[in-house]
């Protein structure tokens, strides 16, 4: 009966999890080499060719590397604070409720929050002008479609925190730290020390997982880059989908290069941060 | 797993190799045929659904109509020319025969990405019993993006490209080349385009522009002189760029982020493929109503968007009696209507019957554009598909990615 | 002080949908006015038109995305268990990333050629699977850091006394995880209900969704439009959380 459970549980996990993404990833594959495709004319390197040596493909994989970590530190240092600093808050009082309305938002409609927000001539632009800060429309500075990504990190910071304060909430409750900072206190631990040697380093390392995923579903995001972001460097993402969807069909295949490049590099850090994360626990 | 990976190129192959369907041909039936068949089927159409004038007509009016007459379920699933382009290549790699799709709407370009795969059934439209109010030799219907149609699309609606601009704040819009340089130095930011369709369309009419006017890029793509004329125009484009939106170092993604710049007021200008849009989104309290459209002296492109049928499409009887419908004088009238749609007919009024010449003549007229025949007086014609093409890539690559 | 910071806090966070809720009743917000020249309820009655099909799609909407977060999170607490006690757990769970390792709109571009080939286009049961793809991943990784040490002596402690695994799981696990089970299911629910990219090309526009229904709204020049959009989008998860919250927040703290 157990073992019937546990082939089970294989199965599912294979079936739903792995088998969709090794066979999306192998058509891809195909499609980006030639093989398949309705106008391919068969096998070819020129696709890879086109795609490796556009120095615009670079600078957006490292744009996109730049937004998901600046969007992620950014989110974890803001949504640790606030836990620490407002456990008692958290479980009860109107900021309780606030903080986690944006869960209910998705990123293409916070894209379009944001823009309205933003931008010369958005909300944030108009009270500017009303207290004075800024004489006109165009003195308001550039907060979207802007060569940083400011729109773009202020869009994922703003979802991502309710996320991780959402989590960190849940683990300081399951890791039982409110127990752990007493033991450290009676100890001789001031208030801190505790916080930054006893809460931040467990929270951190039990959150990693979920942070890692989070930093991943920024860095191949669409929705939230292609309402706030600038045309170049535009994000992975936003190029492949140019790519796959504008109007010249025989770029086709190198959006779908793009996209195996960029499960590639995806793995490729996930199996070096595994490595270094398993040495790390090792230590601790 | 390694042996699963090495199957799937093979599994891809074996699969894509198309069938093409068996199913009658209804261009070769009488109409009557045709409709008897249609009865009682569903037709599944896929068209832009952005605009709720749009979708109200097709919902509201459409969709009764053909299940009243023609005993058809009109189904309408959202997707713009893209999305249809895609999915038709799934089908057809993945060696469907029946189609998921039966009528579609699209432009130019889709028509020339479709007729890339082979992706439409044709000819069809010369079975269509309202295509006699049709004048099928105009180069605004005959052609599409240059290419014959060769009724392989059916025409459904005529625009065309407008310059959008808030009258009050500017009185004395520019009408030239030279003019817009002029402006955009003495008022920098407030002017762009977008890096979509719309945005090309106006890079497209300054270089035919800049070719000489008219004719001058009329029939196939030209190498020789696409380069030589987009050179004048990315000059042209590098000496007004630092007085663009954001110093030109960005554009719009298209058009319709342009639109909301405009209306917030970071923009004076945006422009529409559709000259009667500018009535449309006054209407709907988006654009303040001192917004005027016009057409510069060196004219404006003009095109016909149309509904095509897809090759694998199950139900062609049903899409054809349903666009048959839509080419109605009937229908026709009521989607010129600003009120309802403003989209500009594509019957040829002096082929009508007298009493609908009549109704058509006594449409009320757009407010914030300029009358239609106006305008007809400087339409340009579309440019060869390729034009559009290289004026997209070189734009990304020599302005909105160049160093300079 | 503390007061003052938490208000800002909140501001920012309220900020958003205040913006959203006004627009979706405005017309005319021209630079450098804060709030729209009109006032008019017509874009609301636009959508519940009756040609609209708003309510069905609603409807249908939270029924898929109820029963994917069901499954997905049933799914996930159950299997997640064999993979997390697995001796090679780090390497299976690397392939539960897998779905996030693409970015959704190219998964999409890339599964739609099978859902076409196996005929699974253009229906709800293939969207509902479709959607399970992804949201079931969610649901192992959730769980992958549940199933600790802890978790395995407790289960250990019931067997000692004489239970069977099955009593381990129903009467001590389950309770156990209530809370985590309720932030999955709504996590899950989430990723369902705002799924745009592969339910439009997996339903071919014929699965209509709210949100495939009104997304594309969003992207248009009509802000008011958009803004009513995102209203509807955000208004149905918002009542499921305001049900769910004592239990998300205060479950896990029993």
């Amino acid at each position: 009966m157990k073992r019937i459970w546990q082939l089970l549980s294989w199965a599912v996990f294979l079936a739903l999890a792995v088998l969709p993404l090794l066979a999306g990833w192998g058509y891809a594959g195909a499609y980006s080499l030639g093989l398949t495709g309705l106008l391919s004319k068969g096998f070819t390197w020129g696709y890879w060719q086109a795609v490796l040596a556009d120095p615009a493909f670079w600078r957006s994989l490292g744009f996109s590397v730049y937004v998901s970590v600046a969007s992620i530190t950014l989110a974890t240092g803001m949504a640790l604070a606030a836990v620490l600093a407002w456990r008692r808050e958290l479980h009860r009082g109107w900021l309780s409720y606030a903080v986690y309305l944006p869960l209910t938002l998705p990123a293409l409609v916070v894209g379009f929050a944001m823009f309205q927000l933003l931008a010369k001539g958005g909300l944030l632009s108009r009270i500017s002008f009303h207290i004075g800060l800024t004489d006109s429309l165009v003195a308001f500075p550039d907060w979207v479609n802007d060569p940083y990504g400011i729109g773009i990190i202020v869009a994922h910071t703003w979802m991502a925190v309710p996320f991780f304060m959402l989590m960190f909430f849940n683990l300081f409750q399951s890791e039982g730290l409110a127990l752990l900072g007493q033991v450290a206190r009676s100890l001789g631990a001031a208030g801190r020390q505790v916080a930054w040697k006893v809460y931040v380093p467990v929270l951190l390392r039990r959150a990693y997982p979920l942070l890692v995923l989070y930093g991943l579903f920024v860095f191949g995001s669409y929705e939230a880059p292609l309402l706030l972001g600038a045309q170049s460097p535009q994000m992975i993402s936003v190029l492949a989908i140019r790519k796959l969807q504008r109007f010249n069909l025989m770029e086709v295949p190198q959006a779908y290069a793009v996209s195996v490049f960029f499960v590639v590099v995806v793995i490729g850090f996930l199996v070096l941060m595994r490595r270094r994360g398993a040495a790390a626990s090792l230590k601790i | 797993m390694r042996y699963f990976l090495l199957c799937i190129p093979f599994f891809l192959q074996a699969c894509s190799s198309p069938s093409p369907a068996p199913a009658p041909d209804p261009a070769a039936l009488s109409w009557e045929e045709v409709e008897q068949q249609a009865k009682g089927g569903a037709v599944q159409m896929m068209m832009w659904q952005g605009d709720p004038l749009i979708n109200a007509y097709m919902n509201d009016y459409v969709v009764p109509a053909v299940a009243d007459r023609y005993g058809i379920d009109l189904h309408i699933a959202g997707g713009q020319g893209n999305i249809i382009v895609q999915q038709l290549m799934a089908e057809m790699q993945a060696g469907k025969t029946d189609s998921e799709l039966d009528l579609l709407w699209i432009n130019g370009e889709t028509f020339y990405q479709l007729r890339q795969i082979d992706g439409l059934y044709g000819p069809w439209t010369e079975a269509l019993p309202n295509g006699q109010y049709v004048d099928w030799k105009n180069p605004f219907i005959a052609r599409d993006f240059q290419q014959p149609v060769q009724g392989f699309e059916c025409p459904w609606g005529n625009v065309q490209m407008a310059i959008i601009y808030n009258s009050a704040a500017v009185p004395e819009p520019p009408r030239d080349r030279e003019a817009l340089a002029g402006w955009v130095k003495a008022h920098p930011g407030r002017f762009t385009w977008d890096m979509h369709f719309t945005g090309l369309t106006f890079l497209k009419s300054l270089l035919i522009d800049i070719a000489g006017g008219q004719e001058a890029l009329s029939g196939p793509f030209d190498e020789e002189k696409y380069r030589m004329y987009s050179e004048r125009l990315w000059t042209y484009v590098r000496e007004i760029r630092p007085y663009l939106w954001k110093e030109g170092k960005t554009f719009p993604e298209a058009v319709a982020p342009m639109h909301q710049l405009f209306a917030s007021g970071e923009l004076w200008f945006t422009m529409s493929n559709n000259d009667s849009e500018v009535d449309n989104k006054v209407l709907q309290g988006l654009f303040p109503e001192t917004t005027r459209a016009y057409v510069w002296e060196s004219g404006t492109i003009q095109n016909s968007h149309y509904l095509g049928i897809p090759r694998l499409s199950a139900n062609k009887a049903g899409a054809m009696v349903v666009a048959n419908f839509l080419l109605s004088p009937e229908a026709q009238y009521r989607k010129q209507d600003p009120q309802v749609w403003g989209d500009g007919t594509v019957l040829a009024l002096d082929r009508l019957p007298e009493e609908w010449q009549q109704r058509f003549r006594e449409l009320p007229g757009r407010k914030y554009a300029p009358r239609r025949e106006e305008m007809q007086q400087r339409a340009l014609p579309e440019l060869a598909p390729e034009y559009m093409i290289r004026l997209a890539d070189d734009f990304r690559k020599k302005i909105v990615e160049g160093s300079e | 002080m503390r007061r003052a910071i938490q208000s800002l806090w909140s501001l920012i966070w309220v900020l958003p949908f205040v913006l959203l809720l006004v627009l979706s009743v405005g017309r005319q917000w021209t630079f450098p006015a804060i709030l729209p020249a009109a006032w008019s309820l017509e874009n609301w009655g636009s959508v519940f038109a009756p040609g609209v099909h708003l309510g069905q799609s609603l409807w249908r909407s939270l029924a898929l995305s109820m029963s994917i977060a069901a499954v997905a999170t049933g799914l996930g607490f159950v299997t997640s268990r064999q993979i997390a006690y697995h001796p090679k757990k780090d390497r299976w769970l690397l392939l539960a990333y897998f779905p996030y390792a693409m970015a959704p709109v190219i998964l999409a571009a890339c599964l739609q050629y099978y859902f076409l080939l196996f005929g699974w286009s253009g229906k709800w049961a293939g969207v509902w699977l479709a959607q399970l793809c992804i949201a079931y991943p969610f649901g192992v990784i959730f769980f992958s850091g549940f199933w600790n040490q802890r978790m395995r002596s407790m289960e250990q402690l019931v067997t000692t006394l004489g239970g069977t695994t099955g009593q381990a799981f129903w009467r001590v696990l389950l309770p156990m995880s209530r809370g985590a089970l309720l932030v999955c299911f709504f996590q899950t629910f989430l990723i369902s209900w705002f799924e745009y990219g592969l339910t439009s090309l997996i339903g071919v526009g014929k699965v209509q969704t709210l949100t495939v229904n009104v997304f594309q709204y969003v992207q248009e020049a009509n802000i008011f439009l958009a803004a009513l959009a995102g209203c509807l989008l955000f208004l149905p998860p918002l009542a499921l959380w305001w049900m769910n919250k004592r239990w998300l927040f205060r479950g896990s703290t029993k």
